[in-house]
C-alpha cells in the first residue's frame, strides 16, 4: 500500500459493529476509497460471539442476532464501490498528524490518510483490575473471552461457574453455559442494583432458575492449578466486604462481567483528549475528536448498552468524516455539561453552527423514577424531557433539535441535569 | 560450648515468650534441632529464628509443629523396580534459575547432565516470581554467604545476560528516609557498603527529588546505590536452560525426585517418577522443597520456611509519575512485611511495587491477599504520592521465598551421601547471586571429585527468538517477508504474533502449557491479561501440538484450561465460525 494511495482514503480502525456502519455511512456519503481495517479473521467483531438474539430492535425495528446484525452491514459493504476490507490486519501506532502503521501478514503498511474513524470498542476488565485476591488458577475468564470460547472455539470453559459481575455479557452466559449443561450456580453484584439491563435479568437469569445475589463482593480465590472455589462476601456499609459472613463456594470457573473500558492506546498515542468519565475521546456531535481529521464512534467512545446505540453514533462519525472532508469546519465550539445524577455524557463538545439533530447520549449515576432531564444555558433552560424511570446500564438517547441551539454561542455551556426524581434503591 | 548454645537459645526462648511450650533443643556440632509444639505458625518460625540467628549454629532443623502448620505431601515413594530412566555423571535436581544455570555452567565439560524438574516448564518456582531485581548487596549481613555472592554476581551478570541474550538494565537504585531520625541508617549504609566494596553515596533529598521528580517531597534523605539493577527472572531462567540443552544437557521436565539409593554411603541413583536415573553426583537445587530433597539421603540437614513475596505489575503505558531508578524506603521501626520492596520498573517496561514478605506454613500458598495488597499501595503510594496505582494496575503475584532458618544461603555437600551437593536456601538475593552460585558450586562440585575436562564443543552464546514489537520498521518487514505469520497479531496488548508464539513452540525446551507461551512471548501478560488473546493462543496451541484444544492446560496436569468441548462442536467436530 503506497502512502500517495491513502491520501485519499479514509480509513475506519476497527470492522465490529462501530467499524462496520461508519464505513458504510462514510463509503455513501464519500467519493473517497474508505479502508476498513479489522484485526480478526473476519468482519463483525464481538457481534460474531454473540448468538443471542436482541440486536437491532431500534435500527432495523427487529430483533437479530449478532451474525444477522452484521451482515446486514457486511452485505452492503460489499457492494460499495469504493469500499476495501483489510483483516487479520492490526493497527499498532497512530500519530496526531494521522500518520498510521497497520501490519498483516503481507507487511508493514505506513498510512497517512484524509479522515480516520477509531472504532477499535473495549476490553473487559480483569479479575485483577476488579482487585480479586487468591491464586492464580486456570478457569478464571472474562465474559467475552468465554462467549468467543463457547460460541465460535467450540470449547466450554468449565462445568461450574459462578458468575461475578451482572454485565450483559455474564447475563447472557449464565444462560449459555446452562444450555450447554453446565451448572452456573449464581451471579454475584457488588453493587446493590443488577449492572445488566432488565431484560437479561428476566431472561438469562430468572428463567433458568439462576440465583442473583446483590451487594455481593467475591474475596478470593481458591485453587493451586485449576479453580476449585471462589470465596464471597456480602458488601458491607463500611465499602468494605462483610468477613464475618464470608463463605466458599466450590466451583471450577470464574466467570467475570465486571466492566469494560474503551480501548484507547491508539487515540492517547495520537495525542486525542480523553475524557476522565466515559474514559473514551472527548468529541462533537459529528464525533470529530479534538485531534484534526480523526473521528471516533462506538464503544471506543463511551461504553453503549445497545449496538443500536453503537451504530447510530458510528453513521454520525462516518457523515462526519465525509463532511470535514468537503472542507466545512465549525465556527465554534460550545461544550454540554454533566450536572445533578449525571455521570457522563457524549457528545462533550457542540460545533457550532449546528446543522443537524443532535444525538446527545446520557448515563445516570443513581436509578431515580419520575424525573425531569433538563439542558439549560446561561440565560436559561432550553430543553426538558420527563423520564419515568432512569438507571445506570440504561443509556438516555435524546434527539435535540437543531433549532434549540439557534442562541448558543461558541465559548458556551450548556448544562444537563436531572432534576426532582426518588432514588429507586434497587 | 554445645550447653551453652543451648542455654543461650533457652534463653531466647523465655524472653520472646516460647517458654511456656515445652520445646526440645538438641545440638551437635552446630547443628540445632528444634521440637515440640506451639500453638501457632508465627512462633514456629519465630523458635527457628531465635535459635537459627546465632552465630554458632551451622544449620537448624526446625521439628516444632503448630495447629496450622501445613506439612507439604509426603514425597511419592521411591519405587526402585521402575527400571532406569538414563545414566548421568550428574544430575541437577530442580530447573529454576538456580538449576538452570548449574546445568549451564557444567555443561562447559564433557559430562552427561541430567536437569530434572517436576513442572511442565523451567523456572515455576521463585524463578517466576520475583521482581527481577539484581541487588547491589548493600542490605545484605556483611561476610555472609548471600553478600559475598550477591555482590560477586552483580559483578558477574551483565556478561551473563549479553552471552543469553537476556535484558538488563542497571537501574540503580535510590533508597530514601521519610523521617529526620532515620537520617542515619543511611549513613549506616553508605559504611556498610564501602566494607563490602559495593559503591553507595549518601545524597541529600534535593539531589534526590532532581533525579527523581515523582518522589514525595516529605523524604528527608537518600542513598543512590548505582549498580543495582533489574533483569527478566524468567527469561533468564528459559535462557540458561536453553543454553545448558543446545549444549547436551538432557532435560526431564513433569518429573519428581522420589529419592536416592546408595552403596556404602556413596550416591549410586536418583529416583524419579519416571525411572532412576544412575549417577555418581548429584545436586539438589529444588527449591522451597530442597530440604525435603535434601533429608531423602537418611535425614533432615536443615529446614526452609516459606516466605511469601507479593508483587503488584502496572501498565507499561502508566510510566508518567513513576521514579525511573529503583526507589526503597528505610525506617527503624517500619512495617515488617513490606520492609524489603520497593517500586521499579521491570526490563519489559512495567512499574512493579512489593514484594511483602509473610511467613507461611504452606510451600504452595502463592494466594496474593487483599492484606498485602493493602500495604504495598499504603506505602508505595505514600513515596510517589502522584501515581494512581488502581488506575495503573495490570495484575499481582505471589513467589515463596525459600529461606532456611539461618537465613543465608545453604550450599555445602551432603553430610549424609557422598556425591549430593545441597544449593539450598536460595532465597533473596539468590537471583542477583545466581552467576556466582554455579562459581562456587563448580568448585566444590571438583572438591567433591567430579572430573571436569573442558568441552571445546561449547558454546556459551544463545540468541533469543525475535520479538516484533521491539525491532524496528526494516527488521519487521524482513522478519514478515521471511514468515508471513510474523505479521499475524495474536496479543493485542503486547503486540505478539503468530510467528513467535510457533518459535516458542519450537525452541530448545519444550513448551507445552499456555504459562510457558506467556513467558517466551509475553502474550497474555499486558493490559487485558489475556482475554483477547487466550482463544487465539489456544487455537494456535492445539494446532501445532496436535492435541485437541479442550486437553491444553495453563501449567501442567491439573490446570486444565477447558473442560470439554461444547455441544455442537462434539456433534460436528468444528466450531460454527470455523
Amino acid at each position: 500500500m503506497k502512502d500517495r494511495h491513502a491520501r485519499e482514503a479514509i480509513v475506519v480502525i476497527g470492522g465490529g459493529p462501530a467499524g462496520l456502519a461508519a464505513a458504510l455511512a462514510a463509503a455513501c456519503k464519500s467519493r473517497l476509497k474508505v479502508i476498513l481495517i479489522e484485526r480478526d479473521r473476519e468482519l463483525g467483531g464481538i457481534l460474531n460471539q454473540c448468538v443471542h438474539d436482541g440486536f437491532g430492535n431500534f435500527v432495523f425495528g427487529e430483533s437479530l442476532t449478532g451474525p444477522e446484525y452484521a451482515s446486514r452491514f457486511i452485505e452492503q459493504l460489499q457492494s460499495a464501490p469504493n469500499l476495501e476490507v483489510w483483516d487479520n490486519t492490526a493497527v499498532i501506532s497512530l500519530k496526531g498528524d494521522r500518520t498510521l502503521t497497520a501490519v498483516n501478514r503481507s507487511g508493514i503498511h505506513r498510512l497517512k490518510p484524509a479522515a480516520i474513524i477509531l472504532a477499535m470498542g473495549c476490553r473487559e476488565r480483569s479479575r485483577y483490575q476488579a482487585f480479586l485476591p487468591g491464586y492464580r488458577p486456570a478457569g478464571v475468564y472474562t465474559a467475552g473471552t468465554v462467549q468467543r470460547l463457547v460460541n465460535m472455539e467450540g470449547v466450554m470453559p468449565g462445568e461450574k461457574a459462578v458468575i461475578l459481575g451482572s454485565g450483559d455479557i455474564g447475563l447472557i452466559m449464565a444462560r449459555r453455559l446452562t444450555l450447554e449443561g453446565a451448572e452456573v450456580l449464581g451471579v454475584y453484584e457488588i453493587m446493590n442494583r443488577p449492572g445488566g439491563l432488565t431484560r437479561n435479568i428476566v431472561q438469562c437469569l430468572e428463567d433458568f432458575n439462576i440465583p442473583l445475589f446483590l451487594s455481593h463482593q467475591a474475596t478470593f480465590l481458591h485453587g493451586k492449578k485449576r479453580l476449585e472455589g471462589v470465596s464471597i462476601a456480602p458488601y458491607g456499609s463500611s465499602g468494605k466486604p462483610d468477613l464475618q459472613k464470608e463463605k466458599r463456594i466450590e466451583c471450577d470457573t470464574l466467570i467475570l462481567s465486571v466492566g469494560l473500558i474503551p480501548e484507547n492506546e491508539l487515540s492517547r498515542e495520537a495525542g486525542i483528549e480523553i475524557d476522565p468519565a466515559t474514559a473514551g475521546p472527548v468529541v462533537d456531535q459529528d464525533m470529530a475528536t479534538g485531534v484534526e481529521g480523526i473521528f471516533a464512534c462506538g464503544n471506543v467512545v463511551h461504553v453503549s448498552d445497545l449496538v443500536d446505540h453503537v451504530t447510530l453514533s458510528a453513521q454520525a462519525a462516518g457523515r462526519g468524516a465525509a463532511r470535514y472532508l468537503s472542507g466545512r469546519k465549525p465556527a465554534g465550539k460550545a461544550l454540554f455539561k454533566a450536572g445533578t445524577n449525571i455521570a457522563r455524557l457524549v457528545p462533550q463538545v457542540l460545533s457550532l453552527p449546528v446543522e443537524d439533530k443532535v444525538d446527545l447520549y446520557i448515563r445516570v449515576s443513581e436509578p431515580a423514577e419520575y424525573v425531569r432531564i433538563a439542558i439549560s444555558s446561561e440565560s436559561g433552560e432550553i430543553y426538558n424531557k420527563k423520564e419515568r424511570i432512569v438507571r445506570p446500564p440504561e443509556m438516555i438517547h435524546l434527539q435535540l433539535e437543531k433549532e434549540l441551539f439557534q442562541n448558543t454561542g461558541g465559548g458556551d455551556s450548556l448544562f444537563v441535569n436531572l432534576q426532582g426524581g426518588e432514588a429507586d434503591g434497587g | 560450648m554445645s550447653k551453652t548454645l543451648k542455654a543461650v537459645i533457652l534463653e531466647l526462648f523465655t524472653e520472646n515468650g516460647l517458654d511456656q511450650y515445652d520445646l526440645n533443643i538438641q545440638e551437635s556440632s552446630g547443628i540445632v534441632t528444634l521440637s515440640g509444639r506451639v500453638d501457632r505458625w508465627d512462633q514456629v518460625v519465630l523458635a527457628g529464628h531465635l535459635a537459627g540467628g546465632l552465630s554458632g549454629v551451622k544449620s537448624l532443623i526446625n521439628r516444632v509443629n503448630s495447629p496450622d502448620s501445613i506439612l507439604p505431601p509426603d514425597p511419592v515413594k521411591p519405587d526402585p523396580s521402575s527400571g532406569t530412566l538414563t545414566r548421568a555423571d550428574l544430575v541437577i535436581i530442580g530447573a529454576g534459575v538456580v538449576g538452570a544455570a548449574l546445568a549451564r555452567e557444567f555443561s562447559r565439560f564433557k559430562i552427561r547432565i541430567v536437569l530434572l524438574d517436576k513442572e511442565s516448564d523451567v523456572g515455576c518456582g521463585a524463578s517466576k516470581a520475583n521482581n527481577g531485581m539484581v541487588h547491589s548487596g548493600i542490605v545484605q549481613e556483611p561476610n555472609s554467604l548471600r553478600s559475598r555472592l550477591n555482590v560477586r554476581g552483580n559483578e558477574l551478570y551483565e556478561e551473563v545476560c549479553r552471552d543469553l541474550d537476556v535484558p538488563f538494565k542497571r537501574c540503580g537504585l535510590l533508597t530514601v528516609v521519610f523521617r529526620e531520625e532515620d537520617l542515619f541508617l543511611l549513613e549506616l549504609t553508605q559504611a556498610r557498603g564501602e566494607a563490602a566494596g559495593i559503591p553507595v553515596e549518601v545524597i541529600s533529598r534535593e539531589r534526590a527529588l532532581e533525579l527523581e521528580p515523582s518522589l514525595s517531597p516529605d523524604i528527608k534523605g537518600a542513598f543512590l546505590a548505582p549498580s543495582t539493577a533489574m533483569t527478566s527472572p524468567y527469561k533468564l531462567t528459559v535462557a540458561y536452560a536453553e543454553n545448558a540443552v543446545m549444549n547436551g544437557v538432557n532435560l526431564y521436565l513433569d518429573t519428581a525426585v522420589t529419592g536416592f539409593h546408595s552403596e556404602n554411603g556413596r550416591l549410586k541413583k536418583v529416583y524419579t517418577t519416571r525411572g532412576a536415573v544412575e549417577t555418581p553426583f548429584c545436586i539438589n537445587a529444588a527449591g522451597i522443597y530442597a530440604d525435603r530433597v535434601a533429608a531423602m539421603a537418611g535425614k533432615e540437614e536443615f529446614t526452609l520456611h516459606p516466605r511469601k513475596g507479593e508483587l503488584i505489575l502496572f501498565d507499561s503505558a502508566h510510566l508518567d509519575n513513576h521514579p525511573r531508578i529503583a526507589t526503597g524506603v528505610l525506617a527503624i521501626g517500619q512495617d515488617p512485611y513490606t520492609k524489603g520492596g520497593g517500586t521499579m520498573i521491570t526490563t519489559e517496561g512495567n512499574p512493579e511495587w512489593g514484594p511483602t514478605a509473610f511467613e507461611v506454613p504452606d510451600r504452595e500458598d502463592t494466594a496474593v491477599t487483599a492484606d498485602g495488597l493493602d500495604r504495598i499501595i499504603d506505602k508505595f503510594s505514600r513515596l510517589i504520592p502522584d501515581y494512581d496505582p488502581h488506575k495503573a494496575l495490570i495484575t499481582f503475584f505471589a513467589g515463596l521465598r525459600a529461606a532456611t532458618y539461618t537465613e543465608d544461603f545453604h550450599i555445602r555437600p551432603s553430610g549424609q551421601l557422598n556425591g549430593l551437593l545441597n544449593v539450598a536456601g536460595i532465597q533473596s538475593p539468590g537471583l542477583a547471586a545466581v552467576p556466582a552460585i554455579t562459581e562456587m558450586v563448580l568448585d566444590l562440585a571438583g572438591d567433591m571429585g567430579l572430573k571436569l575436562e573442558e568441552n571445546p564443543a561449547f558454546q556459551p552464546l544463545r540468541k533469543s527468538p525475535p520479538r516484533f514489537r521491539v525491532l524496528n520498521l526494516k527488521a519487521r518487514k524482513k522478519l514478515i517477508g521471511e514468515d508471513h505469520r510474523y505479521g499475524q497479531i495474536v496479543c493485542r496488548c503486547e503486540q505478539v504474533t503468530e510467528g513467535e508464539v510457533i518459535a516458542a513452540l519450537n525452541r530448545p525446551v519444550p513448551v507445552t502449557t499456555l504459562d510457558a507461551i506467556k513467558r517466551r512471548t509475553r502474550a497474555g501478560m499486558g493490559r487485558c491479561q489475556g482475554s483477547f488473546c487466550l482463544p487465539r493462543l489456544a487455537l494456535i496451541m492445539a494446532r501445532e501440538l496436535g492435541v485437541p484444544i479442550h486437553k491444553l492446560t495453563k501449567s501442567g496436569p491439573g490446570s486444565p484450561l477447558f473442560s470439554r468441548p461444547t455441544k455442537l462442536e462434539a456433534l460436528t467436530g468444528e466450531g460454527d465460525a470455523r
